[in-house]
């Protein structure tokens, strides 16, 4: 009787355990990207300063707030609306810095995340999608999931959680840090003209995310001289002085990257250049781009594969160069076939809108109704399925050109 | 200072360090040289001062002469039982200092101040006080009037300091050192406009004083409109000297406990941390409302040449309702204490005031010398404890300050009216990064201050 009382309690016991261990597993930023779940994140607002960011949602005001993910509450960090026209008070786009007012203080080792407002979207998913192809075709992108925002407990429906590009990201994608990071700010339309000697125009185009105390001339100078050399009217110097402050044949895989996405809003978008960081690491002058926003991509399946080419100088002047311009080819066509390659676009596009669905409808706060999200879904799919054809079809004519 | 200045200065010094240690008695003028005043002063029923005195006291007193004395001050005495005091302070200071001082431009530098006053008594009834700053944005200090008729039940109402802190309600004439501890300076509240009672029982054993205040004192303001302070104010303060009565060291000894308490608004707290030269150290960008208390605790012993102070002090303001839940967070709490001690080396007895020196400069002697020092200490914080300390203006566990200081100091009391202080203070920060003004943890300062007082 007593032996069969210990062989009983064994089981539960080595249940008890597992299961403890289980729950004490360390949570990651792989768990929070984890692109297969909905998350729930909480946050707690004062009602008077929430309040209060409603009411000055166009102002960049950092009010206090606990941030809550899983058994994780990170007590007092920083959130401000954040954004251009996804701004809105019923529904905030959010910027969430952990250590803003409490000096080392991380969130899974992270110093700050976005909480997307996916106001612009209306299929939910393009954003998220987009930079998951970035990374697919080796590009350094900004990781993101899906949440339900609860703020005070209230339901403020789907957000995107996207990973801040910041020294932690540069750190993850490139294993450096000390570098040089900014974000472009769009105010007009720029299409990469030189700006003038003065550092100002350049200080308003490009904010500083690190380094931001550092003097004017060490941050700006190599940005100015990037678009003066950009803009040089010696075609015979032009390629040698510019990749001494942008690495091109990177600058070029971006571009076709954006323009195999139909991105209407990227560095060759509609509006001129936006929805981009640069980079320079310590030490160097040189620059590279890594991406952000895509919430205005897959807008039509047909999209000119040198839609605006003419309209941006550094890639207008790039492609001038037969190895450049084979390189973008090149790229465009890895596209089509990685997008093709067992309906992986496809794929993703049904995976994560299903995998939002009912957030997404429970979702009182979005500026869609639920049949514009799935129509959007459904243009999206047709996205996902007429792309790749049209654009190798493209690629083929154009090669066949003389 | 310009060479008129100096040289007026000068003069003046001159004057009060050759003036005789008990001046002769003043002039006096009999009532009828001064027949303008009494004729100008008849009452509303055309009764003389005089008729009215014999009136309202019932009793024939001698008529009544208008007299200029100077004992301890120049004195207008009015009859035998009322009188005017005509006051002055003329202080002014060096100092230099590791750290930028907020008030200056340069580490060194130099600071004046002029005040002028006047005080006395009314029929051995009501004392008055009326002082003012020659230059200040608040020029009115003490501005009150005292109805002593009953040693055990007086009343007091004007402008003048709650009862809290020795330290703070020891006069700037008086004081061992060049500055009041920083918990005088930052947290005792200071002064500001209200009516107390107090008096002193069981044979002078016990003194009260309680009283309600407009606001919890100008200490804990600043010229920042958008900080708020305590509103209606109630104070009180109870010293014992429980050994009076005892013929021996120990009767000066004096002990005791006081309190006060507000309503704050809604917003930032005021009571900021500085440093003896108002750098700020603790900036309470942190959301209160409710009610602020403070308790203070002091002890005081005068045996012959020697003195002990010590004061421990503590300010709560609540954050009810502050919470990112809109629940409240822990109070905000600032703390401060110092002991210090003084040794008078030419033997003077510190309950007897060392500012009649035995041996006045010039007259036999080269004044009264003491010896002082003081070690300080004022920490801001939150009650709560657990979580990383943050700045965020709803933490719970705020990320506070400290500083702690050690003060020597010499004391030169050449005569009566003039005293000359040098301290070097070294102040320590806890974490100097809150500085307004960055500098090293440990900062020095050197002041040397002139007074002159009559």
């Amino acid at each position: 009787m007593r032996h069969r009382r210990v062989t009983a309690i064994g089981p539960i016991l080595v249940c008890l355990l597992t299961c403890a261990s289980a729950g004490a597993h360390a949570q990651t930023t792989a768990d929070l990207f984890d692109r297969n779940t909905v998350h729930e994140i909480r946050l707690y607002v004062n009602s008077r300063e929430l309040q209060q960011l409603r009411n000055h949602y166009l102002e960049d005001t950092y009010y206090t707030a606990d941030f809550q993910w899983r058994s994780i509450r990170v007590r007092n960090v920083a959130i401000r609306s954040r954004g251009g026209a996804s701004r809105n008070p019923s529904k905030p786009a959010l910027r969430v810095d952990f250590n803003r007012f409490t000096t080392g203080q991380t969130f899974l080792g992270m110093t700050a995340v976005v909480l997307d407002n996916v106001w612009q979207d209306g299929t939910f998913v393009a954003e998220s999608t987009a930079m998951a192809f970035f990374e697919r075709m080796g590009q350094a992108a900004p990781r993101e999931s899906f949440c339900r925002l609860f703020i005070n407990n209230v339901y403020h429906g789907v957000y995107a959680i996207v990973e801040s590009v910041n020294g932690d990201f540069v750190k993850r994608v490139l294993g450096e840090s000390g570098g040089y990071l900014f974000s472009y700010q769009y105010h007009d339309p720029f299409y990469g003209e030189y700006l003038g000697d003065e550092l100002a125009p350049y200080q308003r185009l490009f904010e500083a995310q690190t380094h931001e105390l550092e003097a004017a001339t060490i941050l700006y100078s190599p940005i100015r001289d990037l678009f003066r050399e950009v803009n040089h009217p010696d075609d015979a110097v032009w390629r040698d002085r510019v990749e001494q402050y942008v690495d091109l044949p990177r600058f070029i895989t971006h571009a076709a990257i954006d323009v195999f996405l139909a991105e209407n809003d990227g560095i060759l978008g509609a509006s001129g250049m936006n929805n981009f960081y640069l980079y320079r690491p310590a030490g160097s002058t040189r620059h590279r781009l890594f991406p952000w926003d895509k919430d205005n991509a897959f807008v039509n399946p047909q999209f000119d594969l040198l839609t605006r080419a003419d309209e941006n100088v550094l890639f207008r002047r790039a492609m001038a160069y037969a190895d450049l311009r084979a390189l973008y080819w090149q790229v465009l066509e890895e596209c089509a076939r990685s997008a093709a390659e067992d309906g992986w676009l496809e794929a993703e596009i049904n995976r994560a809108s299903a995998l939002v669905d009912t957030a997404v409808r429970q979702d009182s706060r979005k500026p869609f109704s639920n049949d514009e999200f799935e129509q959007g879904v459904a243009l999206l799919q047709q996205f996902a399925r007429r792309r790749s054809n049209f654009v190798l079809q493209e690629i083929d004519k154009l090669r066949r050109t003389p | 200072m310009t060479p008129r200045k100096s040289s007026a200065a000068a003069a003046l010094l001159t004057t009060f360090l050759l003036a005789p240690a008990s001046p002769a008695a003043g002039q006096s003028v009999t009532a009828q040289q001064a027949t303008a005043a009494q004729t100008v002063t008849l009452d509303q029923k055309g009764r003389e001062p005089e008729e009215r005195e014999k009136k309202k006291v019932g009793r024939e007193d001698p008529p009544a002469t208008f007299r200029f004395t100077w004992k301890e001050h120049p004195t207008l005495e009015i009859g035998k039982r009322t009188h005017v005091d005509f006051r002055a302070r003329v202080q002014s200071d060096a100092r230099s200092s590791d750290a930028l001082a907020a008030d200056a431009d340069s580490p060194s530098s130099d600071i004046a101040r002029r005040r002028v006053g006047i005080g006395g008594d009314i029929e051995h009834l009501v004392e008055f006080q009326v002082e003012r700053e020659l230059k200040d944005e608040e020029p009115w200090r003490d501005v009150y009037a005292n109805y002593h008729q009953f040693d055990a039940v007086q009343v007091q109402g004007g402008k003048f300091k709650l009862p809290f802190s020795l330290d703070q309600n020891t006069s700037a004439t008086n004081l061992d050192f060049v500055y009041r501890s920083l918990a005088a300076n930052h947290l005792a509240p200071g002064r500001d406009r209200g009516v107390m009672a107090h008096g002193r029982v069981f044979r002078r054993l016990l003194r009260y004083e309680i009283g309600i205040f407009d606001h919890d004192g100008r200490n804990g303001r600043t010229r920042n409109a958008a900080r708020v302070f305590g509103g209606r104010t109630t104070a009180g303060r109870l010293t014992v000297q429980p050994f009076r009565a005892v013929k021996s060291n120990a009767a000066d000894l004096q002990i005791g406990a006081a309190f006060t308490t507000s309503d704050v608004p809604l917003g930032f707290s005021s009571l900021r941390g500085q440093t003896f030269l108002h750098a700020s150290f603790f900036e309470p960008d942190f959301w209160v409302q409710g009610q602020r208390v403070r308790t203070g605790f002091e002890l005081r012993w005068r045996p012959g040449p020697f003195s002990v102070k010590s004061e421990y002090m503590r300010v709560t303001t609540e954050r009810r309702g502050q919470s990112v839940e809109d629940t409240d967070l822990s109070p905000l709490v600032a703390t401060g204490w110092y002991v210090s001690g003084t040794w008078a080396v030419t033997g003077e007895r510190k309950a007897d005031g060392l500012s009649q020196p035995r041996r006045p400069l010039f007259q036999g002697g080269y004044g009264a010398v003491e010896l002082a020092c003081r070690y300080d200490s004022l920490t801001f914080g939150s009650t709560a404890s657990g979580d990383l300390p943050s700045r965020s203006v709803r933490a719970d566990v705020i990320e506070g300050n400290a500083e702690h200081a050690v003060t020597f100091g010499v004391n030169w009391y050449l005569n009566r009216w003039v005293k000359l202080q040098f301290n070097a203070i070294k102040e320590s920060l806890k974490d100097p990064s809150q500085l307004a003004l960055p500098s090293e943890s440990g900062i020095w300062t050197r002041v040397f201050r002139f007074q002159l007082t009559i």
